[in-house]
């Protein structure tokens, strides 16, 4: 009974193998998954579960470098990194603290002034009095996880499906942000990226009639500082620390003061004397019981705070506003990043620049569809070719009609991979598969001219010999293949990882599945006779 | 019906000398060609928008005269405008300006826009980045050729009939480039990717020979005659689908595709001459009286 199955496991491999392929490729489950508020039918591309990249499905992507330049292992001599921000900031004309940001985590200092150079920034370096190490071109690991996160909400705000951010690295160690989205023109992505929101803090307070809103007591330009989050030193709350602008032209009243002044008339002094008081906003946001900062994007609530009682007292007796600063604060660290990315409302942390070192593509949907028409008709046409050279060459069905549909279902077990990695399909990939043909039915060549060599297979055993010495052959070619390509996967050269990669995968799933295939149904149709 | 008979070559009735003459010929005048292209443009090939940095635009050819708009379009002289029937669109190359780098994909975009023209896909690439990748692909194109060199070393364990192989992946890259250069395409990613296939491709009927000739039991020519027999049936295969390939990926405009396409066929091409030339008088040297030695 297992007698069978054990003398052709290699041809029983490739059955399950190709069914797997079927399954990874029709079964609804292993479909795209579905973003939140899209529909299946909208993420799923056609019948089958491939993701087409940007060349077939038309869309954006862009790379660029977050602009900056960033002093290395700077010793902050126990200073706090605002103060090291604010000593190098005063070094450099016209550079204001915003854009000097200094990173204890990584030991770094940067500055993300488009206007200065890496001379300005070296002498300031050393006229702050701080030591470092060397001065860099590109922005901290810190802001470009920021600036990937703020695109990433961008793309997620915007309701677009599909849409991705990821930092990558070049040979000479730069880092640049690549953004990919599908469907979308190359200026309606740019405008996303340098799009950015109205932030502006509210009041809400107890009125006659429910919860009334005091609107826009400070907006965008009333900031100084907006810092990131950063974690309280005692207990388990995290905040953001802002700073607002307190000096004003002669004769009038600076953000602070009437900030502050916002504040006192409203109430907070009274109603926030202890722990127990509490912004109750967002249960009841029709009734308020006590007063309430409402941070606000685009006309939008996204947060809301109390407020501590000294701070509430300091601000009521006016001697707050010669400081300016205070924190948002809350209970996790996680929320208080979210807070200081809203506070940004999408301005990103450090220029990305587009148009002078970075590189984009675009494609239209129209013309993604042409492509896909196109690299499938010129894959089927290899095919034939191929076919036909065979046919031509042994002139003998049970030799190359097994050929060709083994070579067949290397390709489709390959597709059935890439739509189980949800792996975009992009034209370079197809050239993978059509090279993964080439490849392919030249060792199933090799495997059909040693098998018949010789004269007569008459047993099972001289079948076996021959078969093993043509896959020597077999695994040494493809081990060259393998070495030839995998440069091409880890270096980052755009769309050719993906060929490599296909490639790959197609020299390993035919040595290791379609070609002992082949070779026990050929041992069947010629041993049998 | 027509068949393809892989012809006997009677290796005896030629000297090693006379053997290696023509493809050694083959690879000086493709190395000469690819030293007067340096000396003369500055890089060893026609460098593509990948690596030089510049704009290039798809647009729709809707039937009125789009190449007459296109000359009008533009503030500056566009490098090259090919027309790509069989997809209606014209493809417009722009190579970056050395004096302001910035900003020109969208002032391009935009002057075709307000010429009435449809752009169906930009591309920009800055200078910059173009030399950064530029030197990545030249280190992956060395990487790939190093490992392969060493994997043959490792497998054949013996000196000349590995380095005959490594000889002729050397010339088969070599030619595709020289040819490439005389037929004016440029080098651009897709036909790097060929090139690193080509190492892949050509060195698996190298590596067939050497396998046929020094494991296998028989006398020499006949070694050679199986093997042969064999390679020139997988490498017409693989001519058969990259011609193809080339082909219909030129008529559809899908410049990767057909890039590959030709560097394969070219690179296939050389393969068959190196490897039953080259690789078989320095085998047979190496049989014969290497061996002796």
């Amino acid at each position: 009974m297992l007698e069978p199955i054990k003398n052709n496991w290699r041809i029983l491999l490739l059955v399950v193998v190709v069914l797997g392929a079927t399954v990874a490729l029709f079964a609804p489950q292993f479909g795209p998954q579905t973003p939140p508020g899209g529909n299946v039918s909208e993420a799923q591309q056609g019948v089958t579960n491939l993701q087409y990249g940007l060349d077939l499905a038309g869309g954006t992507r862009v790379r660029a470098p977050l602009v900056g330049y960033t002093a290395t292992e700077v010793d902050f001599g126990g200073d706090q990194a605002p103060d090291v921000a604010e000593a190098v900031a005063a070094e450099l004309s016209d550079t204001s603290t915003v854009e000097v940001t200094a990173v204890p985590e990584e030991n770094a200092v940067e500055v993300t002034d488009t206007s200065v150079t890496e001379s300005e920034f070296r002498s300031a370096m050393d006229a702050s009095g701080y030591a470092y190490d060397d001065v860099r071109s590109g922005v901290t690991q810190e802001t470009r996880d920021v600036a990937e996160r703020i695109i990433q909400d961008k793309i997620d705000q915007t309701g677009l499906s599909g849409g991705t951010v990821q930092q990558v690295q070049s040979l000479t160690g730069e880092y640049f942000i690549l953004v990919e989205v599908p469907g979308e023109d190359r200026s309606s992505v740019i405008d996303l990226l340098e799009d950015r929101g109205t932030v502006a803090i509210d009041i809400a307070y107890p009125g006659g009639n429910g919860t009334e809103i005091q609107e826009n007591v400070l907006t965008q330009d009333d900031f100084e500082d907006l810092g990131s989050a950063a974690q309280a030193e005692r207990g388990t709350g995290a905040y953001v620390p802002v700073t607002v602008q307190n000096t004003a032209p002669e004769g009038e009243q600076s953000p602070a003061h009437s900030f502050q002044q916002a504040v006192a008339d409203r109430g907070f002094a009274s109603a926030y004397n202890g722990p127990g008081d509490q912004c109750d906003y967002s249960e009841n946001p029709d009734d308020v019981s006590n007063p309430c900062l409402l941070l606000t994007v685009d006309g939008e609530v996204v947060n809301s705070f109390g407020m501590d009682p000294d701070l509430a007292d300091s601000m009521a007796s006016g001697t707050w506003a010669t400081d300016g600063g205070f924190r948002l604060t809350t209970g996790e660290f996680s929320e208080a990043e979210r807070i200081s990315i809203n506070l940004r409302a999408g301005a990103l942390p450090a220029e990305l620049d587009i148009s002078g070192q970075g590189t984009s593509r675009s494609i239209s949907a129209t013309q993604g569809e042409n492509y896909k028409t196109y690299s499938l008709v010129t894959g089927i046409l290899a095919v034939f070719a191929v076919a036909g050279m065979v046919f031509l060459r042994y002139r003998e069905p049970a030799v190359a009609l097994p050929m060709i549909v083994t070579a067949l279902a290397e390709v489709y077990a390959l597709l059935g991979f890439a739509a189980l990695l949800s792996y975009p399909l992009e034209l370079a990939v197809i050239a993978g598969f059509i090279a993964v043909v080439g490849t392919g039915v030249d060792d199933l060549v090799i495997i059909a001219d040693e098998v018949m060599s010789e004269g007569e297979v008459n047993s099972k055993k001289v079948f076996n010999s021959r078969f093993r010495r043509a896959f020597w052959v077999i695994g040494a070619a493809a081990a060259t293949t393998i070495i030839a390509m995998s440069p091409l996967m880890v270096l980052s050269l755009g769309d050719l990882s993906g060929f490599a990669i296909f490639t790959i995968l197609g020299v390993l799933i035919g040595v290791l599945i379609t070609r002992p295939a082949y070779g026990d149904i050929l041992r069947r149709l010629l041993t049998v006779r | 019906m027509v068949a393809i008979e892989v012809p006997e070559v009677n290796y005896t009735e030629y000297t090693n000398r006379q053997l290696v003459a023509i493809p050694l010929a083959v690879l000086v005048l493709a190395l000469a060609i690819i030293g007067g292209w340096y000396l003369v443009t500055g890089a060893p090939a026609n460098l593509g928008l990948e690596f030089t940095g510049g704009v290039e635009l798809r647009i729709a050819d809707d039937g009125s005269n789009v190449e007459q708009q296109i000359e009008t379009a533009f503030d500056r002289e566009p490098d090259s405008v090919r027309s790509i029937p069989a997809d209606s669109v014209y493809v417009v190359t722009f190579r970056a300006a050395d004096e302001d780098p910035g900003g020109l994909a969208e002032d391009l975009s935009t002057q075709a826009d307000e010429a009435g023209l449809t752009t169906t896909a930009i591309d920009q690439v800055s200078p910059s980045f173009a030399s950064d990748t530029a030197r990545t692909a030249i280190f992956g194109v060395a990487l790939a050729f190093l490992g392969m060199s060493v994997l043959v070393f490792a497998l054949f364990r013996t000196f000349v009939p590995s380095l005959a192989v490594v000889a002729s992946a050397f010339s088969d890259l070599a030619v595709p480039v020289a040819v490439m250069n005389l037929l004016g395409i440029k080098m651009t990613l897709g036909t790097i990717a060929a090139l690193l296939m080509i190492i892949g491709y050509s060195v698996d009927s190298d590596i067939l020979l050497n396998n046929s000739v020094l494991r296998q039991t028989g006398e020499f020519y006949e070694s050679v005659s199986r093997a042969m027999r064999t390679g020139v049936t997988m490498t017409l295969t693989s001519m058969a689908a990259m011609i193809v390939m080339a082909i219909v990926a030129a008529l559809f405009g899908v410049d990767l595709l057909r890039n590959i396409g030709i560097i394969l066929s070219v690179g296939l091409c050389a393969d068959l001459m190196n490897t039953y030339l080259l690789n078989v008088s320095l085998l047979r040297w190496y049989k014969f009286e290497g061996v002796k030695r």
